[in-house]
């Protein structure tokens, strides 16, 4: 008798463990939606459940990134291979898109087409649909420009910011501020020096879109006039910069310094809103251009730099481009993508501002048409990450000088494989 | 069912659900691996994929490329050194732990506790030692106000990196191994002792004559163990580091503290070079092979038969 009870409750064990991982019954089929931006990860957990309740779909949301631990692209390439790819995921940008061509769906039919000026499109067709609109300049703290006598209307050159610099750093003590700007160019902060700083050099005064400069250096070709105004402003940003931050500080350490008003001025975008907000930093913000040219550039970087796109294999389009369209045309979509989470939307029918003051600054340069594009993307990721990040790494830890980091950037484009 | 019939089932009933997991997750993947690192192989939807047989392009690119020679020298280096402080240490705690010491039951569950705790985690706690808990150490005390310049942060420059990456090393498995070591000092016979202390031998004699000889299968299994998990080092390389410092080498700028496996993992997973990863991994797994078929036959020559 005892051996026919310790049987069952093995197999029940057995059987529970067995069970436990299946899915719950959602009714219809569900889908799954596979996110980068873990910040936003709780806010879109909640919409996915509203949207589940309205709908009637079950949805399950992931988020894979931040600084450590998988990175997207790594997630979806494992996920791809176990066949377990997501309905609905994200791309960057046109790298991105080749990676999994065949599997992007077509959405040039869709209602949000027409309400967006910045969706993701290949030879005329639309594949993407652009998650929101970010963008970076120099954010800087208004309160400590105003007792520092710099007009931040006025940092819009190299020298400009040169001067400016300079004068807030003889009066940090007074200020009470550790560095003039909080600059980090650690190892795992290449993305903030090899993306965004680097991008500067790519389209910094350039119309909207111009990709000659991004097409000459594909080609080997290096406007050495150019790249020396860059020089030297990567040189002004370092000097000025905390040293401490700068060669070893995370996201964190160099977030933190701006928001705890130790640093003036900070090299990071309007998607550091949520931090701000989570360090009770209230004193008045707002983005100026970079100073990358000795000429007047007078704009920030602005443009969306993620897209949802379908998965063509998907046993569950129609579901998938349902919650697209909800998004942007149901208020609880809308409530989500503002309020919620705190991002500009890509579509002209939405009227709802974001409350953070970075994503405000944005907004206002970007309604003044005084934008530059985003092009760091035009470069494969290993070649920003393992060919120039080092390279910046280096000059911010004065291994080399600045004329031997022009030269190293010349060579990197001159020999560049991808 | 005879009962030698029953030991036999019940000797592969235990055993099979363990090698079911080591044959479905470790041995058939290496063998599709070593298949695919003479291919193209790339994880990914791209338009016109399909799997091209490339022979040996992918180990002789390797091969000319810098930082994956830097992460060879570098990774020896640091194991040289790892293994070394690991040992020490290890002994040192060991023959702590078994002495009259006080207390050294607690110790010996205290200093094993370090690896217990994941290897990124370990990584960030000792970032933020290094980067801000000495810093602000310096701050206080102003005789140690050399601590405070940002030019001395230890994950500022490469050779320093790598002692930190030593210390946390050390840290994380010295209980371990000491573990080991402990098991294998308390085999120790006490007569032999007894006889030594009759004939006058000291502390140090003992210890030469008579702990290192009896304990010398422990060493061959230790100098394995930490051989093979420093070469292998990966999640304190990437939350300590994060490879690290940037610096020159063949011409090229390229991570200074990049270990192999954050090189194949940067190849594989950042440059979407999957296949190229994948020859790496096959070179990373025949040294280590060599190094410790070496190791483990040199050791075993010393090894004394009870």
């Amino acid at each position: 008798m005892r051996k026919i009870g310790v049987a069952a409750l093995v197999l029940l064990m057995i059987g529970a463990v067995v069970f436990a991982s299946g899915r719950p019954e959602t009714g219809r089929d569900g889908i799954t939606l596979m996110q980068n931006k873990p910040e936003i990860d709780a806010m879109l957990q909640d919409y996915g459940q509203v949207w589940s309740d309205s709908s009637g779909i079950g949805i399950t949301i992931k988020s894979v990134g931040g600084s450590s631990g998988t990175s997207l692209g790594q997630q979806l390439r494992a996920d791809y291979t176990a066949g377990e790819m997501p309905d609905i995921f994200i791309i960057a940008g046109i790298e991105d898109y080749r990676e999994w061509e065949s599997l992007i769906l077509d959405l040039s039919g869709e209602k949000w087409v027409a309400d967006t000026s910045v969706a993701f499109t290949v030879d005329g067709k639309v594949y993407g649909f652009p998650v929101a609109i970010e963008g970076w300049g120099m954010a800087y703290n208004g309160d400590i420009l105003k007792a520092a006598g710099v007009d931040p209307a006025s940092l819009t050159s190299y020298g400009a910011y040169k001067t400016a610099f300079q004068k807030i750093d003889g009066m940090k003590d007074k200020l009470g501020l550790d560095s003039v700007v909080s600059m980090a160019a650690s190892a795992d902060m290449g993305w903030v020096t090899a993306h965004h700083n680097f991008n500067s050099l790519l389209s910094n005064g350039l119309p909207y879109g111009d990709m000659s400069v991004v097409k000459d250096l594909q080609n080997g070709k290096v406007d050495q006039n150019r790249l020396q105004q860059y020089a030297d402003w990567v040189e002004l940003l370092f000097t000025y910069a905390d040293q401490t931050v700068l060669t070893t500080g995370n996201y964190d350490a160099q977030v933190g310094a701006f928001a705890t008003e130790k640093a003036a001025f900070l090299h990071q975008g309007n998607w550091v809103d949520p931090n701000m907000d989570a360090a009770g930093a209230t004193f008045p913000m707002a983005f100026a251009p970079h100073g990358s040219l000795k000429q007047v550039t007078d704009g920030i970087f602005v443009s969306a730099p993620s897209f949802y796109v379908i998965n063509a294999e998907s046993k569950n389009v129609a579901a998938a481009k349902q919650f697209l369209n909800d998004m942007v045309y149901t208020n609880a979509g809308q409530n989500f993508m503002v309020k919620e989470a705190g991002m500009l939307p890509a579509f002209s029918n939405i009227t709802l501002k974001p409350a953070g003051q970075l994503s405000q600054s944005v907004q206002k340069w970007s309604s003044a048409g005084k934008v530059y594009s985003w092009n760091q993307y035009q470069f494969s990721g290993e070649f920003r990450d393992q060919v120039l990040a080092p390279i910046y790494n280096q000059f911010a830890t004065k291994q080399i000088s600045k004329s031997e980091f022009v030269q190293a950037m010349t060579r990197a484009f001159e020999n560049r494989k991808n | 069912m005879n009962r030698f019939h029953r030991n036999n089932v019940t000797f592969w009933v235990f055993l099979a659900p363990v090698l079911f997991a080591f044959v479905m997750v470790v041995a058939i993947p290496f063998v599709i691996g070593g298949f695919y690192s003479f291919t193209d192989w790339n994880a990914t939807a791209r338009a016109g994929q399909g799997l091209k047989f490339v022979g040996l392009h992918n180990f002789t690119r390797s091969f000319q490329d810098p930082s994956f020679l830097y992460s060879f020298i570098i990774t020896t280096i640091y194991t040289l050194v790892n293994v070394v402080v690991i040992n020490v240490l290890a002994i040192v705690l060991a023959l702590a732990v078994t002495s009259k010491l006080r207390f050294r039951n607690l110790y010996r569950m205290g200093f094993f506790v370090p690896y217990l705790i994941g290897g990124l985690i370990l990584g960030y706690l000792w970032q933020f030692v290094f980067n801000n808990a000495i810093p602000a150490i310096g701050n206080a005390l102003p005789f140690l106000s050399t601590l405070a310049n940002p030019e001395n942060l230890m994950l500022r420059h490469v050779d320093t990196s790598i002692i930190a990456l030593v210390i946390v090393g050390s840290w994380q498995y010295a209980g371990y191994i000491m573990m080991i070591y402990v098991a294998a000092i308390e085999g120790v016979p006490t007569e032999l002792y007894e006889a030594a202390q009759i004939d006058g031998a000291s502390g140090w004699q003992k210890f030469r004559g008579i702990t290192v000889p009896m304990i010398a299968q422990a060493f061959t299994i230790t100098m394995f163990l930490t051989l093979v998990n420093s070469f292998k080092q990966f999640d304190v390389n990437y939350s300590l580091t994060a490879g690290g410092p940037a610096t020159s080498f063949m011409g090229k700028s390229i991570y200074g503290t990049e270990l192999l496996a954050m090189n194949i993992y940067k190849v594989a997973f950042v440059g979407n070079d999957l296949a190229a990863g994948q020859a790496r991994a096959v070179v990373f797994f025949v040294v280590i092979v060599v190094f410790s078929l070496v190791q483990v036959s040199i050791n075993k020559k010393k090894e004394l038969e009870l």
